[in-house]
């Protein structure tokens, strides 16, 4: 197991968690925070007890983008993190690792920038009250894209462009982005926040890890295609679980009132089938 | 308190050409903030064949102006715009004879996004929005309106169909909304308020007479940031429109890696940490890579056979 120095992971029960742990920085994602996310996002997802990930941060901020006074001063970094952008050949998500699990990001405090790019790259997303969202990239002289990119095929556009307009002199409080539906709850008091993911997560946890994975793979497809081609690749996914344990044992828990006993999830089936970015040979858009 | 769409006086009604050239809309500047001012409020802003060759002059003009860094697009009068002018239609066809031929080739020159206008738009709407109207809705990247405007599209209650303002919608706000208003005709109307609870505008304006004042306020705000960051962003983000998920990223990734080395990026942090005001360089001066995206245009056009615009 690699030992972490910028993230934080835990298992509680079928939850694993992984935490920003830069709280000095405000979470903000250095080189070794950076490969560190890489590593973990698939350790937890391969690790077979684990069911949903939670994704959250230590200290007043969720996270802040990258650390840019550490890549700049670091001549390799910088260079690495350059190719890293000019191929978009990034792995600090759990889309970018093709995660098949589940993932709650839980969004406590600032939410700034780069930050973005896990709100985007969650399957679900809830925030504590007293959480703020803005994106500052434009104030200090630098584009913002791939993270933009990703929430504004997600919720309402207008609102992704305003916040990346507006940079850092305006901040978009929970409560709006709740509205929005870029989080689905927010969680008040904020000191809740960790206990209520947990419990979320476990919810969750509760139904077929087959069966969420595929929709979740059939889902994040949906946003690579046009909606009768993501109809026609989603065709394929529920085939796909046909003859599959889980398939006779939910609707025969279900009549006999009991807890559904899943069968484990398979560790990485295949990069082919996993849910993250559309390799160069996949079927493009229109 | 006054907004920037100039106050007409009453024997001013009669459309005349303005200073600028100007004869249906009101193009002009406060400080960093260019307006495009729609002005036949008599006709309820409506695209007469005038006023449509006039908006591609219009966005053009404002977006190569360097000293404009935001520009605002409001209306006169109590209406904000609502759709083409079908009595020019009626009496006058051959008039709009170049705008259907342009509709037909999806080859609309009216809104900032027809026109690739690459500087911020920010739409102020007040009063009803309708029809071709949404046009300046669905393709401005700021929306904010009058606590009394309302949005419809009544093209089918006339026998017309809806199809691109409406299209544009669906790509940005939740689509049932759109379905319905594009049905529902001009039977039924989309509040402010509810307008914002779709993500349709970020802002409602109470009382609707400090919309102006309010636009031009975000506007000055917004102008606080590099334009050469901003122009490239937008680029990015209405790119994604035209792609796939992966595809949108991975294009967006040139787009940022584009501005690497463009004085705004040091000029920015630099700014930042002696806590004063950025210095930015003119929008003018956005690296030509920065324009060579994947269709060298801020709204990348739409693959050609199959649907240009």
């Amino acid at each position: 197991m690699t030992q972490y120095t910028c993230l934080k992971i835990e298992r509680h029960g079928k939850v694993g968690w992984l935490i920003n742990n830069r709280p000095e920085q405000l979470n903000a994602m250095n080189n070794t925070m950076r490969d560190e996310f890489a590593d973990a996002w698939l350790e937890l997802d391969r690790d077979p007890a684990v069911r949903v990930i939670v994704h959250t941060g230590e200290g007043r901020a969720f996270q802040t983008g990258v650390d840019v006074s550490e890549i700049a001063g670091d001549g390799v970094g910088m260079e690495r993190y350059r190719d890293s952008m000019e191929n978009f050949d990034v792995h600090f998500t759990a889309w970018h690792q093709g995660v098949q699990k589940p993932v709650i990001t839980a969004v406590n405090g600032l939410c700034a920038g780069g930050a973005f790019h896990w709100v985007a790259d969650a399957d679900v997303v809830i925030a504590a009250s007293d959480a703020q969202f803005f994106d500052p990239h434009v104030s200090v002289g630098q584009v913002v894209a791939i993270e933009a990119i990703g929430l504004l095929r997600k919720m309402p556009f207008e609102a992704v462009m305003r916040m990346a307009l507006m940079g850092r002199h305006e901040r978009m409080p929970a409560q709006r982005a709740y509205e929005l539906g870029m989080i689905s709850e927010v969680v008040d008091p904020p000191e809740r926040l960790r206990e209520r993911a947990q419990e979320l997560a476990e919810t969750i946890a509760r139904n077929s890890p087959a069966a969420m994975a595929a929709s979740k793979r059939a889902l994040w497809r949906a946003l690579e295609l046009g909606l009768t081609d993501a109809c026609r690749e989603g065709a394929k996914d529920l085939v796909s679980m046909w003859g599959h344990p889980d398939q006779t044992e939910g609707p025969a828990a279900f009549a006999a009132k009991r807890e559904p006993v899943w069968a484990d999830p398979v560790a990485d089936s295949g990069s082919d089938s996993a849910p993250g970015p559309a390799s160069d040979s996949a079927p493009g858009p229109g | 308190m006054a907004g920037p769409a100039l106050a007409r006086c009453a024997e001013e009604l009669e459309p005349e050409v303005s200073e600028a050239g100007y004869r249906t809309l009101v193009v002009e500047r406060r400080g960093p903030v260019g307006w495009l001012v729609f002005d036949r409020p008599e006709a309820g802003n409506a695209m007469d064949a005038t006023m449509l060759a006039e908006l591609e002059r219009a966005w053009s003009e404002l977006d190569r102006d360097p000293e404009v860094r935001v520009i605002v697009n409001a209306a006169n009068g109590p209406n904000f715009q609502t759709g083409l002018d079908v009595v020019q239609l009626s009496r006058d066809p051959e008039a709009l004879r170049e705008q259907s031929r342009r509709t037909k080739r999806a080859e609309l020159r009216i809104s900032a996004w027809h026109n690739d206008v690459s500087t911020p738009v920010i739409a102020a709407v007040n009063g009803a929005c309708a029809g071709g109207g949404l046009h300046f809705v669905a393709d401005a990247d700021i929306v904010i309106a009058a606590a009394n405007a309302t949005f419809l599209d009544p093209h089918v209650s006339v026998g017309q169909v809806s199809a691109y303002e409406a299209i544009a919608l669906t790509r940005k706000v939740p689509f049932e909304a759109v379905m319905r208003m594009a049905l529902a005709g001009r039977h039924e109307r989309v509040a402010a308020a509810r307008a914002y609870q779709l993500g349709v505008v970020s802002e409602v304006v109470d009382p609707p007479e400090q919309l102006h004042e309010r636009a031009q306020e975000l506007a000055e705000t917004i102008a606080r940031n590099s334009p050469a960051a901003m122009a490239v962003s937008k680029r990015a983000l209405w790119r994604a429109l035209e792609l796939g998920l992966t595809d949108a990223c991975r294009e967006g990734a040139k787009d940022l890696v584009s501005l690497w080395g463009h004085p705004d990026q040091t000029e920015g942090p630099a700014a930042f940490a002696a806590r004063r005001e950025p210095v930015w360089t003119t929008k003018a001066t956005v690296p030509p890579t920065a324009t060579a995206g994947l269709d060298a245009a801020p709204s990348a056009r739409p693959p050609e056979p199959g649907g240009p615009r």
